[in-house]
């Protein structure tokens, strides 16, 4: 009875308390909000009140909180350590990827393991039969994927297609046609729904293994230009399967008693994604001939395959345009998808896609049709991926549209825009821009759109746009705020880094630029070893960056001699070997120095004055006469012409035993004989 | 503003080059009073040297002043002379009057120095006199046009021809070369006319180049485009004038295509609405979400995946997960209020009590089943009712 009473009143407080907010709706909107939200207003708000409500207590309405809130607040609260890799490779620190290729691999064969999981459960249903779970998870169960129906029926038909069995859907269609009974046309649509998607024999297991497999998408966009023959059977024909002459669909349509629009519109949208333009294009013409109106869809498909039908340019076009004008007259209103459409044919029509390109746009904002991620980034395909750049305003005002709004995904091409607006503005060298587009990114989800390989084809971007363009600190404050949890450099960052350190003057950073050249796996590039050391020994440094560097030259000396499981050990070259000389002589590793010198011999080169110049200092300095008379040695064997001047310099720099004079001058002879064919060895 | 300077010294020494060159001998021929003005500004510079070479040299020496810009100054200038050479070249008729032109302009840098020393104004014809003997200079402007800046290198042949065929005959070549004067004159004119608009292209792109960071990369790079464009492989077919002003291109800008016509949303969702989902609609559909789908970034985001795909009991965590009506709980548990048809008290009441205890604490059955199960006791003790007041 009490609760009731107490319940009653709360219920009277509440509309007391609503009608109040009424009143005030204009200042407390903000308020009438939260109250919804949490209880915890409603009650500060009685407090408040105190002389409407008394000592009444109010029962907060029991709110109902959905499944992933509390776990949305949760996660929300975590932000990303970068110091740490991808919370995906995770779990196993011995697996923890180090570059690109092993996070890559790692990542697909993730994936790949949990698509063999489910393929063990496809194909073995009969071992999965205890359901263990209570309540039943049915994620984790086999699908039921044999037909229920039996017999030869159009039921049982109908069941294969919505089960996607393409084979059996055909065998099916085929036994009820010689059986006499007719197959419905929406049926029989349906059954060529699915042979035009799958291409005609290819089976819906296929099709969901390579669903994750984005593997092959950053090739496509470096080749496209190029070959766009090959890359139209790349891209429209992902799952490899190629539009046949005879196929079970054209089959099938053939023998079709009645078609209709649906019929049509299907085959055009098959024959374009399985790479066959102008049957798509003959087709159409077939659908206008028999007065049939095409869907947008089709058009759209149309339009992406215009650039195989048509050679020129300027046709391509003016087909674009046919396309058009005739959805204007089947009475087709055309979606984003469209006009993403046409822009993606423009891209492949050279100047005068520059020049139609923003009227396409200017039709869009006319037909209130909001652009998405996919329309900005053809725009800026068509302006800033031509031979030279040219300063435009374009990609500014893409930019400021793009940060006015917040998008969903709603074409496929959306994931490219990040990559490309940022490789504008790499190649604009404008990283004002830059700072701007990765803002914009950050902002809301804009961040989904980056998978792996589009995370790294950005974020490299950036990263040697930074090193180009900013100071070191910033550069170096980036470059630990990136590696490794966004992406991992690649040889060509790590370049840039190091030209960038070179620029700024900052060569003392190198020996941790070093152990993370390390830790990327890039210790056996040959280049990025020689640009390394060539920065190290160029100049003298303080005691203690030449010690560190040193130590660098030792890892470098071990990277060289050391071989792997199945790799050959890397191949000394000249100049590698000189500077790491250099460096060891200039930290004062006498012994060291002279160790790597006599690679010299083994590999048949010829170190430079100036290396051995170094090392008869680091001589000098620790007092080895003995390391010096065997430089003269070395020399003399080589023939060197400089031999002399080491020799006297080794004579008057160091204070030498008898014995050591003597060997000094036994050396003299065999340096004139040999003097004229070193100068043919030198290079 | 040292920008726009550099713009003008530039345009006028590389995107004018031809243009300016030809007037200004022409002037200096014909004598009206700009040439000597003309020649006043070349005698400031003090450089017995040819033109071409002093108008560059002093964009070098702005250059230097101002480093960041001056590399895009040269790029565009030199863009705006290519333009321009571009236009001019077309026409045949044309091309040889830039040769001419360029004839008559080698023959001045001679005629600058007897300027200098005379500082009289004669007639172009007794001018002319010394001008043949200077055959000999032709191969130079060609090295020095070479040397210089992109001269195509058809023009330059073309130059080269004309200069050995040029005939030894005094007479000849005045007349010759007055008659190409009086063509020059005319084209100088028309060209003045376009070669403004080039320059004002020229310093709209500079305005613009200006805008953005004068750092280092930008230098470099326009150094490396320059280098590009001088061996010529890199001309751009589509420069020609109409097309080249990317910068007044804007997004807001600009005709519409004027093929569709705006409809109503009624009618568009009359024609969306017609038919279920095929089989294309729904793989597009996964196409789509796979966009934006991203492997879980912290443990938290991965317990969203596993609840969303069912794995994980779902938050809050309590005792009806997995139950399929919508009863909440004290449905299940406070059954007094089904008992209202029973006696009031006695065994009957004591047992159905003892009997909603029991179901109250029972998970298996659903609030239906419970209350059926009431129901059967209800209906049970109503049938036995006559039985029960016997006893």
């Amino acid at each position: 009875m009490a609760a009731r009473r107490l319940g009653g009143s709360s219920w009277q407080q509440m509309s007391l308390l609503s009608r109040r907010w009424c009143l005030q709706a204009g200042s407390a909107g903000k308020r009438e909000q939260n109250r919804y939200s949490s209880s915890s207003t409603t009650l500060e708000k009685t407090v408040e009140n105190s002389e409407v409500t008394r000592e009444e207590i109010v029962l907060p309405r029991r709110k109902t909180w959905d499944k992933l809130a509390v776990l949305q607040a949760l996660a929300s609260t975590v932000n990303r350590d970068p110091t740490a890799a991808h919370y995906m490779f995770q779990d196993d620190p011995f697996l923890m990827p180090r570059n690109t290729a092993n996070s890559r691999l790692l990542s697909l064969s993730k994936e790949s393991g949990r698509s063999a999981a489910k393929y063990i459960i496809k194909e073995f249903p009969q071992y999965f039969d205890k359901t263990t779970s209570e309540p039943n998870i049915p994620c984790l169960m086999p699908e039921n994927l044999t037909p229920q129906i039996e017999g030869v029926s159009e039921a049982a038909l109908k069941e294969r297609i919505h089960l996607r069995g393409v084979k059996a859907s055909v065998d099916l269609f085929d036994q009820l046609l010689q059986a006499g009974s007719p197959v419905s046309l929406e049926t029989t649509n349906s059954l060529l729904d699915l042979l035009c998607f799958y291409g005609d024999g290819e089976s819906a297991q296929e099709k969901q293994n390579e669903q994750k497999g984005d593997l092959e998408e950053p090739e496509e966009n470096t080749s496209e230009q190029r070959s766009p023959k090959r890359q139209f059977q790349k891209s429209l024909n992902s799952s490899g399967f190629r539009w046949r002459e005879n196929s079970n669909a054209e089959r099938i349509f053939k023998i079709m008693p009645e078609r209709n629009a649906h019929s049509y519109c299907t085959m055009i949208r098959g024959m374009v994604k399985h790479g066959a333009p102008a049957k798509a294009y003959d087709m159409y013409t077939d659908l206008l001939n028999e007065r049939h109106k095409a869907d947008v869809h089709t058009f759209n498909a149309l339009i992406r395959a215009v650039p195989y039908l048509k050679e020129k340019f300027a046709e391509r076009w003016a087909l674009v345009k046919d396309f058009l004008n005739h959805m204007v007259q089947q009475e087709v209103q055309p979606n984003v998808l469209t006009f993403n459409a046409v822009l993606k044919t423009l891209r492949r029509c050279g100047g005068v896609g520059r020049g139609v390109s923003l009227s396409v746009i200017q039709e869009m904002n006319a037909l209130d049709i909001e652009p998405s991620l996919a329309t900005y980034e053809h725009l800026l395909h068509i302006f800033y991926r031509s031979v030279e750049l040219q300063p435009s305003t374009i990609i500014a005002e893409i930019l400021e549209e793009v940060e006015k709004r917040s998008f969903t995904p709603q074409d496929p091409d959306d994931a490219n825009f990040f990559p490309t607006a940022m490789q504008a503005c790499c190649d604009l060298k404008d990283i004002k821009l830059a700072y701007r587009l990765n803002k914009s990114m950050e902002k809301g989800d804009n961040w989904k759109f980056l998978d792996m390989d589009r995370l790294n084809a950005y974020w490299s971007k950036f990263f040697s746009l930074l090193c180009m363009m900013e100071q070191i600190d910033v550069v170096l404050k980036w470059y630990k705020e990136m590696t490794p949890s966004l992406f991992y450099p690649s040889t060509r960052s790590m370049f840039d880094l190091l030209q960038a350190l070179d620029a700024a003057n900052h060569l003392e950073v190198i020996p941790s630029v070093w152990e993370d050249i390390k830790q990327l796996g890039f210790s056996r590039k040959q280049d990025l070893l020689e640009e390394l050391l060539s920065l190290m020994s160029r100049e003298e440094h303080p005691e203690e960056t030449q010690l560190a560097f040193a130590k660098c030259a030792e890892d470098i000396k071990a990277a060289h001699e050391q071989s792997g499981r199945d790799q050959a050990p890397l191949e000394w070259t000249g100049s590698a070997l000189g500077h790491v000389v250099v460096l060891f002589s200039r930290a004062g590793r006498t012994q060291d120095a002279w160790n790597m010198m006599e690679h010299f011999q083994q590999i048949n080169r010829i170190p430079t004055d100036q290396v051995m110049d170094e090392f008869l200092n680091c001589a000098k300095k620790t007092n080895c006469p003995d390391e010096a008379i065997k430089l003269v040695k070395l020399a003399a064997s080589f023939g060197l012409p400089s031999t002399l001047k080491f020799k006297s310099r080794t004579e008057q720099e160091f204070e030498l035993s008898e014995k050591q004079k003597n060997t000094l001058e036994s050396i003299q002879s065999d340096s004139d004989s040999s003097d004229s064919d070193s100068d043919s060895d030198r290079d | 503003m040292w920008s726009r300077v550099a713009a003008w010294g530039g345009g006028a020494g590389g995107g004018g080059r031809l243009a300016a060159r030809g007037c200004l001998a022409a002037r200096l021929l014909t004598g009206p009073p700009r040439g000597r003005q003309a020649a006043g500004a070349v005698r400031q510079e003090r450089r017995p040297r040819s033109k071409i070479q002093k108008l560059f040299s002093t964009s070098t020496v702005l250059s230097t002043k101002e480093d960041g810009l001056t590399a895009s100054a040269d790029s565009t200038t030199k863009t705006a002379s290519k333009s321009q050479e571009d236009s001019a070249e077309t026409p045949k008729q044309k091309l040889l009057n830039i040769i001419g032109n360029m004839k008559v302009e080698v023959s001045s840098k001679k005629k600058f120095q007897q300027l200098k020393t005379h500082e009289t104004k004669k007639q172009a014809m007794n001018q002319l006199e010394g001008l043949d003997s200077k055959s000999s200079t032709f191969p130079k402007t060609t090295e020095d046009i070479q040397r210089g800046k992109p001269l195509n290198r058809e023009l330059v042949e073309a130059a080269s021809a004309v200069a050995s065929s040029l005939p030894l005959n005094k007479e000849q070549t005045e007349s010759d070369l007055l008659a190409q004067l009086r063509r020059h004159e005319e084209t100088t004119d028309k060209q003045k006319k376009g070669g403004t608009i080039n320059i004002r292209n020229v310093i709209s792109d500079m305005t613009i180049k200006r805008e953005s960071p004068a750092q280092r990369g930008v230098r470099i790079s326009n150094l490396i485009s320059l280098e590009l464009e001088e061996d010529g492989k890199r001309i751009r077919p589509e420069r020609l004038a109409p097309q080249s002003s990317d910068s007044r291109r804007s997004l807001k800008v600009g005709r519409r295509l004027n093929i569709f016509t705006k409809t109503s949303p009624d009618t568009e969702k009359a024609l969306k609405t017609e038919s279920s989902p095929t089989i294309w609609d729904v793989e597009f559909a996964k196409e789509i979400a796979a966009v934006t789908e991203q492997p879980p970034r912290n443990g938290f985001e991965e317990m969203i995946q596993w609840t969303k795909e069912g794995i994980l009991w779902e938050f809050p965590i309590d005792n009806e997960a997995g139950m399929e009506d919508d009863a909440a709980f004290h449905e299940h548990i406070f059954l007094e209020k089904h008992l209202e048809d029973f006696p009031k008290q006695g065994p009957i009441r004591h047992f159905m009590e003892l009997v909603i205890c029991g179901l109250s604490k029972n998970p298996y059955l659903t609030v239906k089943q419970k209350i059926e199960h009431i129901e059967w006791f209800r209906k049970y003790f109503e049938e036995k009712e006559e039985l029960l007041q016997e006893i």
